[in-house]
């Protein structure tokens, strides 16, 4: 069935159709959520919470991005989340990223080990980011939305969305210097 | 000093430059001080190294369903309902006090000697008597209330701003949450 169609049969309260909805979504959700939480727990949470909040309020969705605007109930979750985090600071029990959390694709051993350890990596950098250039940046350079997506997201401006874009990519390009410089080295070899 | 100001101008817009968001002013800009500057041509490089890595970032499956399950309905709702009405019925019960304090209405009947002052009618008259004119301060000041009416008055008032202001803030606070978590586009 059409997108279009499950959001009109759950705006109609249509349970089903709904997690049809879900389940195109969640993973992108899930994501959004670990990378802005830092922990595996909080992010479930979060996302079981963005998609109930969804579903109470998707009589309110008026047409336009419905990806946009999923993003957005999860990205206001998560701001949430970290308000209370703050608040309330404890020790993270599980892992950033676990073995049997991340794709593996059709990867060497090697590959993989790498792709772990950079997505590690960049969770941490990323953690020290402000949240809202961390959202962008997740946003724009890791689910591939567009300015305009993000703009709706974060419910700003597009020179807002470039200028946090901006800011948070240069501050993550001195956390992750010396892994930028070998990645460059990297694509000097390969040329 | 003029330089180091160019390349400062410049490096805000490198990231937009990459993404292919410049205007074709700013883009010509860019190009042209990229053309002769080192340093900014290496940030370029480098900038667009970490954006690379950004994009090989993995994607993390889902550890389990976030299927909605069938939801009860909200407690919130009933008690801001309960709220409102007990505001609602606080609001009418002190106009209520008001508009029967303005027509006398909790006082006990008019002390006879306010009207005893009037002159005696001459009998028989060819003319109409007088008419009677009350004098409001003169009957108020002789009426006695049978209601502590001032201080219900004012107890009912400050009843009623707290109520309000409970409902206000929890009118504003779900309003927010609605916002906040339910954005419309």
């Amino acid at each position: 069935m059409e997108e279009y169609d499950l959001i009109l049969r759950s705006k109609k309260g249509d349970l089903e159709s709904f997690n049809q909805l879900v389940e195109k979504y969640q993973r992108l959700v899930y994501n959004l959520a670990l990378r802005m939480l830092g922990q595996a727990s909080a992010a479930e949470d979060a996302s079981q919470e963005a998609f109930i909040c969804a579903f109470r309020g998707i009589g309110r969705f008026r047409g336009g991005n419905f990806r946009a605007w999923l993003l957005r109930i999860a990205a206001n979750v998560c701001r949430d989340q970290l308000r209370s985090m703050r608040r309330h600071p404890t020790t993270p029990l599980d892992e950033l990223v676990s073995d049997r959390q991340v794709d593996r694709g059709v990867q060497s051993p090697e590959e993989y080990a790498l792709q772990r350890e950079l997505g590690a990596e960049i969770m941490n950098a990323l953690a020290t980011l402000p949240s809202e250039q961390r959202l962008a940046v997740i946003l724009y350079d890791i689910d591939g939305l567009s300015y305009e997506e993000i703009a709706q997201v974060m419910h700003c401006s597009l020179g807002t969305v470039r200028s946090r874009l901006s800011r948070g990519r240069e501050r993550l390009r001195h956390l992750l210097a010396q892994r930028v410089e070998l990645s460059r080295k990297e694509f000097r070899l390969k040329e | 000093m003029f330089k180091r100001k160019t390349c400062h101008k410049v490096r805000r817009l490198l990231s937009p430059y990459l993404d292919q968001r410049l205007s074709l002013l700013e883009r010509v800009f860019v190009e042209g001080h990229l053309a002769g500057c080192a340093l900014c041509g290496s940030e370029l490089e480098s900038l667009r190294a970490t954006v690379d890595l950004l994009h090989r970032v993995p994607m993390v499956s889902v550890p389990r369903s976030f299927a909605v399950a069938a939801m009860e309905p909200k407690r919130r709702v009933v008690s801001f309902a309960l709220l409102s009405t007990a505001t609602a019925i606080a609001v009418s019960v002190l106009a209520f006090f008001f508009v029967g304090d303005a027509f006398n209405l909790f006082e006990s009947s008019v002390v006879e000697e306010g009207l005893k002052g009037a002159a005696p009618l001459p009998v028989p008259t060819p003319t109409p008597p007088p008419p009677v004119v009350f004098d409001a301060e003169m009957v108020g000041a002789q009426a006695t209330s049978r209601w502590p009416v001032w201080q219900i008055e004012t107890a009912l008032i400050g009843v009623v701003v707290v109520l309000a202001a409970v409902t206000l803030i929890l009118w504003r606070r779900r309003r927010r949450a609605r916002d906040v978590r339910v954005g419309s586009t």
